[in-house]
Order: C-alpha cells, then sequence, then structure tokens
C-alpha cells in the first residue's frame, strides 16, 4: 500500500509540473500554430481573412463588471458581426490579471489551442502578457480600420510609456474624474491644494477605492506632488519613484486623518465608492471613465444633480486594447471582431453616453464627413464634460512598474500602517 | 485487505485526489515551480508571506471572526433546537436563512447595519444619534461586528438542523427518563441532552469554521481593509500586479488549509479523548 501511495504521489507531482516549456523560439516569438496561423495571414488579403472568419465562434475575454458594456457586446456588437461576418461572439468574464493567470496555466495544461481568442487588456497586463510570452502578433498593423486610429495623439500610442508593437490594437479611451454632487458641493475643490483643503474642513467626507481607480486617483495626485507627469516618464526609475511615493504618503499622512472612517479603512472597489456617494456617507467618489457620470446618472445609480470633475493639476487618461493569446483557437475571427471595433459606427455607439460614452480611438479628421458630424453632436451633452477641458487637462500613464509598486507599498505602509 | 477496504480506499481517493491535486500544484506555485510569475525556485514567497506582519494580522483577525462567529451560530443553534424542538413554526423559521445566498446576506447586512443603513436612520429619526454618521460603525470595521453577525446568522440554520437532527433520533427518551426519575430541567440538559448534542453538533460546527475561514464574498462585502481578511489577502496577492508576488497567494492557500486540517485534527483528539457518551 505504502509503494501505491508513494508511486502515485509521484505521478501526481509529474502530472501537476509537466509544464511544457519550448513555447518561444530563440528571437523571443512564439512558435505555437497561432503564431504560424498569423504570420500566414499576413501573406494573404483581407478579404481572405474575413472569409476564413466566417461561420466561426470568438471567445473574447473581458472585463464584465458593467451592465453598459455588456449591454453594447451582447446587444449591438455581437448581432452585427452575426448578421455581415457569420461570426459567433461570445463575450466571458476575465479582467487582465486574471487573463494572464488563465493563459499561465493553459499553457501548464499543455499543448494544442487555448480558450479565448480575444482579451481585452492594456498596461501592466500588457507588459506582463508580452514578458511572459503569451500573446501572438504583430497583426494589429493590417486591420482596414485601423488607419483612423490617432496615431498622433499620445495616449493611443503609447499603451503605459509602451510600444503596442503590432501585439494590440486600440479600441477606446477613458479620462480619469472626480464625481461630485451639485446640489451638496456647490463650490468643488479644483486642484490637488485645494482638494487638500477640503478634506480637512470636511472631515469624514472622502475616500479613495483599493481598486484600480483608486490606484489611478492616487497616481493622478503623485504626479502633481512630483511636479508633473514628465518627471516620471521614460521607463522606470527606482529613485524618481521613491521620491515620488515619499511625498505622496506624506501628503497622505496629513490627510487620511480627515479620510472617511479616518482612513482607518477603505472601500474595497469603486462599486462600493458609488454606493457610498450615492447614500450620503461621503461628498467624492470617482471613475476612471470621464463619461461613467453621464450613463451613472440617467440609470438612476447616481443622483441627477451629479456631475464630472477635472483637477487642474491634471488627470490620468488612457487607451484600452484587444490582444490575440498566443494560443488562440481562432486568430482571423479575433481580427475581424477587432477590425469591427474600430469601425466609426460601433466607435460612435460606444461614445454615446446613453450606451456607454467610451472615447473613441479615432482621429476625427480621418473619418468621412458624416461621422465627423455625428460625433460632433456628441459633444454638448450638458452632463458631461467638454472635450476641451478633456484634451487640456490628459496626462498619460506611466511605466507599469508604478502602478504595481504604489499598489503594493500603498497596502503595506498606509493601509497597513508599516513604517 | 478486504475488497470493501478497497472499494473504501477508491472512493477517499476519489475524493481526496481533486484536493490533493490543488495543494501539490500549490506546493510547487509557492515554490517557483509552476503559475504566473514561476521562477526565482526556492522559499523565497514562504518568507516574503511569513515576514510579514499583515499576514499574521490576518490570519489572527480571521481566526478570531471564524470562531466567534461559529460559537454564535452554535449557542443559538442548541437554544433553537432545545427550546422549539416540538415548534413547526419555530423549525420553519431557523432553517429560512439556509435559502438566502451569501452574497445576498452580506448586501442585506450593508442595507441594514451600515452608517447610511435602516438601522442608522432609525436611530437618527427616533434621536437616539444626531447624525447617521454618529451610529456605531459595525461594517467594515476592525472588530468586524456585522461581518460575524451576518457570518452567524448564515451559519446558523445549518447548526441548528444538525442539532434538530440529533435530537430527533436520540434526544427525548433519555431527557424524558431523566425527568421522571426527577432531574432538573437544567440537570436532564448538562447531564443528558448536551454531551448527546455536542458530539452531533462538533464536526457540523468544525464544518463552518473551516467554510468561514476561507469563505470570501461576506469578508469582502463587509470587512475592514485591514486586518484583511484571509480569502481577500489571498485574492489579492493571486491578481497582484507584480506578478512575481502572485505564488505568495498559494503560501496563503496553505496557510488556511494548515489551519483547517489542524482544527479537524484538535476534534478528533478531542472525540478520542472524551468518554464515550450513552
Amino acid at each position: 500500500m505504502a509503494v501505491l501511495r508513494r508511486a502515485a504521489f509521484r505521478s501526481l507531482v509529474a502530472l501537476t509540473l509537466a509544464a511544457p516549456g519550448g513555447c518561444a523560439a530563440p528571437d523571443g516569438r512564439n512558435n505555437t500554430s497561432t503564431q504560424v496561423e498569423i504570420e500566414s495571414l499576413a501573406g494573404r488579403s483581407w478579404d481572405s481573412v474575413v472569409a476564413r472568419a466566417r461561420g466561426t465562434t470568438v471567445l473574447w475575454r473581458m472585463w464584465r463588471g458593467d451592465a453598459s458594456i455588456n449591454a453594447f457586446v451582447d446587444g449591438w456588437v455581437a448581432p452585427r458581426l452575426g448578421e455581415r461576418f457569420g461570426i459567433t461572439l461570445e463575450a466571458v468574464e476575465g479582467q487582465g490579471p486574471e487573463i494572464v493567470n488563465a493563459l499561465v496555466t493553459e499553457r501548464e495544461a499543455g499543448r494544442g489551442r487555448g480558450t479565448a481568442s480575444l482579451v481585452w487588456i492594456n498596461g501592466e497586463t500588457f507588459s506582463q502578457l508580452r514578458q511572459e510570452r503569451l500573446l501572438a502578433g504583430p497583426w494589429s498593423g493590417r486591420l482596414p480600420n485601423g488607419a483612423c486610429v490617432d496615431s498622433a495623439s499620445a495616449f493611443v500610442a503609447r499603451d503605459f510609456g509602451q510600444d503596442p508593437a503590432g501585439y494590440e490594437s486600440p479600441w477606446g479611451t477613458v479620462q480619469f474624474a472626480l464625481i461630485f454632487d451639485t446640489a451638496r458641493t456647490p463650490r468643488p475643490p479644483r486642484t490637488v491644494a485645494e482638494l487638500a483643503g477640503w478634506i480637512h474642513a470636511h472631515p469624514g467626507r472622502f475616500t479613495h477605492d483599493q481598486g484600480f481607480t483608486g490606484t489611478t486617483f492616487l497616481k493622478g495626485v503623485m504626479y502633481a506632488l512630483a511636479g508633473g507627469v514628465d518627471k516620471l516618464q521614460g521607463g522606470f526609475d527606482e529613485g524618481r519613484y521613491a521620491s515620488a511615493r515619499d511625498t505622496l504618503f506624506a501628503w497622505l499622512r496629513d490627510l487620511s486623518p480627515d479620510f472617511w472612517r479616518g482612513g482607518v479603512t477603505y472601500p474595497t472597489e469603486v462599486a462600493a465608492m458609488h454606493r457610498l456617494f450615492a447614500n450620503g456617507e461621503i461628498d467624492f467618489t470617482m471613475s476612471y471613465n470621464h463619461n461613467e457620470v453621464v450613463t451613472k446618472v440617467r440609470q438612476g445609480v447616481l443622483p441627477p444633480t451629479s456631475r464630472a470633475l477635472l483637477l487642474r493639476d491634471g488627470t490620468i487618461a488612457n487607451t484600452h486594447y484587444v490582444g490575440i493569446p498566443f494560443n488562440a483557437p481562432n486568430p482571423a475571427g479575433a481580427m475581424v471582431v477587432a477590425d469591427f471595433l474600430l469601425s466609426a459606427e460601433a466607435q460612435y455607439e460606444k461614445q454615446r453616453p446613453s450606451v456607454w460614452g467610451d472615447g473613441s480611438v479615432c482621429a476625427r479628421a480621418a473619418l468621412p464627413a458624416e461621422w465627423r458630424a455625428r460625433f460632433a453632436t456628441l459633444d454638448g451633452d450638458h452632463l458631461a464634460l467638454a472635450p476641451d477641458s478633456l484634451r487640456r487637462y490628459a496626462r498619460p500613464e506611466v511605466a507599469p512598474e508604478y502602478h504595481a509598486r504604489l499598489v503594493n507599498d500603498w497596502r503595506r505602509i498606509i493601509r497597513g500602517r508599516e513604517r | 485487505m478486504t475488497s470493501r477496504d478497497r472499494a473504501a480506499f477508491l472512493a477517499i481517493g476519489l475524493v481526496a485526489a481533486p484536493a490533493a491535486l490543488g495543494g501539490v500544484y500549490s506546493v510547487a506555485a509557492a515554490l517557483g515551480f509552476a503559475g504566473a510569475g514561476a521562477g526565482d525556485v526556492g522559499l523565497s514567497r514562504f518568507i516574503a508571506v511569513l515576514a510579514s506582519a499583515a499576514v499574521w494580522r490576518s490570519v489572527a483577525w480571521t481566526l478570531a471572526i471564524a470562531a466567534v462567529a461559529t460559537v454564535l451560530a452554535a449557542a443559538a443553534a442548541v437554544a433553537v433546537a432545545v427550546r422549539l424542538q416540538a415548534s413547526r413554526a419555530g423549525r420553519w423559521l431557523a432553517v429560512f436563512p439556509l435559502a438566502v445566498p451569501h452574497v445576498a446576506a452580506a448586501l442585506a447586512a450593508l442595507i441594514l447595519l451600515g452608517q447610511s443603513g435602516l438601522l442608522s436612520r432609525m436611530a437618527f429619526a427616533t434621536g437616539m444619534t444626531a447624525s447617521p454618521a454618529e451610529f456605531p460603525p459595525l461594517v467594515y470595521d476592525r472588530v468586524g461586528a456585522g461581518l460575524v453577525l451576518a457570518m452567524a446568522w448564515k451559519e446558523f440554520p445549518f447548526l441548528a438542523l444538525t442539532a434538530l437532527a440529533v435530537l430527533d433520533t436520540r434526544g427525548h427518551l433519555f431527557e424524558e427518563t431523566a425527568r421522571t426519575l426527577g432531574a432538573t430541567a437544567a440537570q436532564a440538559f448538562r447531564l443528558v441532552t448536551w454531551p448527546l448534542l455536542w458530539r452531533g453538533l462538533a464536526p457540523a460546527s468544525v464544518a463552518v469554521f473551516a467554510f468561514l475561514i476561507g469563505h470570501y464574498e461576506m469578508a469582502a462585502l463587509l470587512g475592514p481593509s485591514d486586518p484583511t481578511a484571509l480569502p481577500v489577502l489571498t485574492l489579492e496577492r493571486s491578481l497582484d500586479p507584480d506578478l512575481a508576488r502572485r505564488g505568495e497567494a498559494h503560501v496563503l492557500g496553505l496557510i488556511a488549509l494548515a489551519i483547517c486540517v489542524g482544527v479537524v485534527g484538535l476534534h478528533q483528539r478531542a472525540r478520542r479523548a472524551a468518554p464515550e457518551a450513552s
């Protein structure tokens, strides 16, 4: 029996550790069948890519945490892909960090194709997927609708300071904004310095969440206190990071006793912030989408007098992308979906505040006249921020290491009260 | 080994295999052999986790919350089983929370116990507090009051069902005999009912405790950000923006596993040590 048990244990260990290596060629590219397929598609016309995609299914792993986004994808994108390209789109849950874990697990589980053909990614996830060689490519340069992409914009052409290099295709832009209630706070603070004064004057009425949105708020304040985002650009630098972080944490130590619950506890996710804001426990919530306030007011989640606010020191803007995993079962279908997402009609529909309010990655000038006119009608929404001020106060993301380091240092030093 | 033994071993093996496979994978990932951010093979992840004060606060806090919630739920279950054994309505009421999903229970607790919640508004309306913010913080609080109450409420019906089943099958004959022989109600409970009850209730309580050690939803919705409940901390690490730290989630998972195995072991010892009832 003991012998049997030992043998069983050994095979169990062998089974779990049988991670197939050898997925990457020496030049850093993958040599999976997906990669081979993408390279062979590169030599053929776009029409033959579309023909190959007909009658296939594309599984898209994406963040499914917002009802408006889900409705756009399931109710608007999916039926059109079906009618025009014969593609069945299946959107399934999976945020950035989970996508990395899932693809690593699939690689360890064995050879062959995986499950997702398309993944919604950006920033640190893109950096990790590239570092772990979990993306196939390059492919995004050949999408016909990619011609509209605003390549002059620093926010679209660089993803957290990284060159997408054809391994991801942009499909939307967002900008960080604070959300306040004009009925409760008729004269809101407009700069980081004014915000600090406001927090001291209104103890218990401000906080930030522990998720991606809250970290982005902290990063924006860190830029401002460091003397501008320019000081942190050009890749990660330990010395510059440490000094910017220390300044930010000194600011937080001064202010957090006047945060909600005395800064002892923080909402887990931004959804919890919205709840506290709507219930009147705090006077500010925030969003990494400047138009979320418009959709959430229309849905009745936030009070009708809620508005978005950009701090004049600058607020962070970024672009989201789609990528094709190294083991995607259907790269041709994924490319057609990525291309359709860049079409003027999809970009317009997505940007409508009653739909999602997600910013377009297309340069207006690159669009046909009729679409330019339709996009112009979106600029005048009385709940929304003016495009001019959005552009004026937009700041780019910096290298993903800043984000990762800030998250962990905040958890340890501020949340965990370690010195 | 008889064929019956072999069948039993096979059954146990089938049940244990997924857990064993997961355990082995976790050990491999914790050592840097597998998983996202694999590499730097060795004990560095164990050292990083075990050297962290936040982890130990988390473990101690999670143990305390789970223990208090289990004790509260078990005490309520015993009280209900003994008092309401004969009452049909009482039985129905006791079992009702079993049908409520944990997430729904946590959200209900938020609506009821939050500082902008129903209790706070009632206190404000009746003049007990001058403003809703004066209401004591019962959710996201370090004491974990709201979390313990919600957990105890949610686990109580399972334990009540178990207690009722024990009493239904073995209880009243012995107790009635004791009463006929002149024991008071308190004596009958202490000498007859309790010794019968605890043997049936203890395994269920151990299961509840082990479940609460690893339970995510309620801890995430009602717990404070520091100390961070162990399951919340584990998920946080498994999705850490720093790929190299994701293996630490497996170390935390192994800690939770060790706690649960330890509690099961203690329970087995206590059972063996206690004199056989009836």
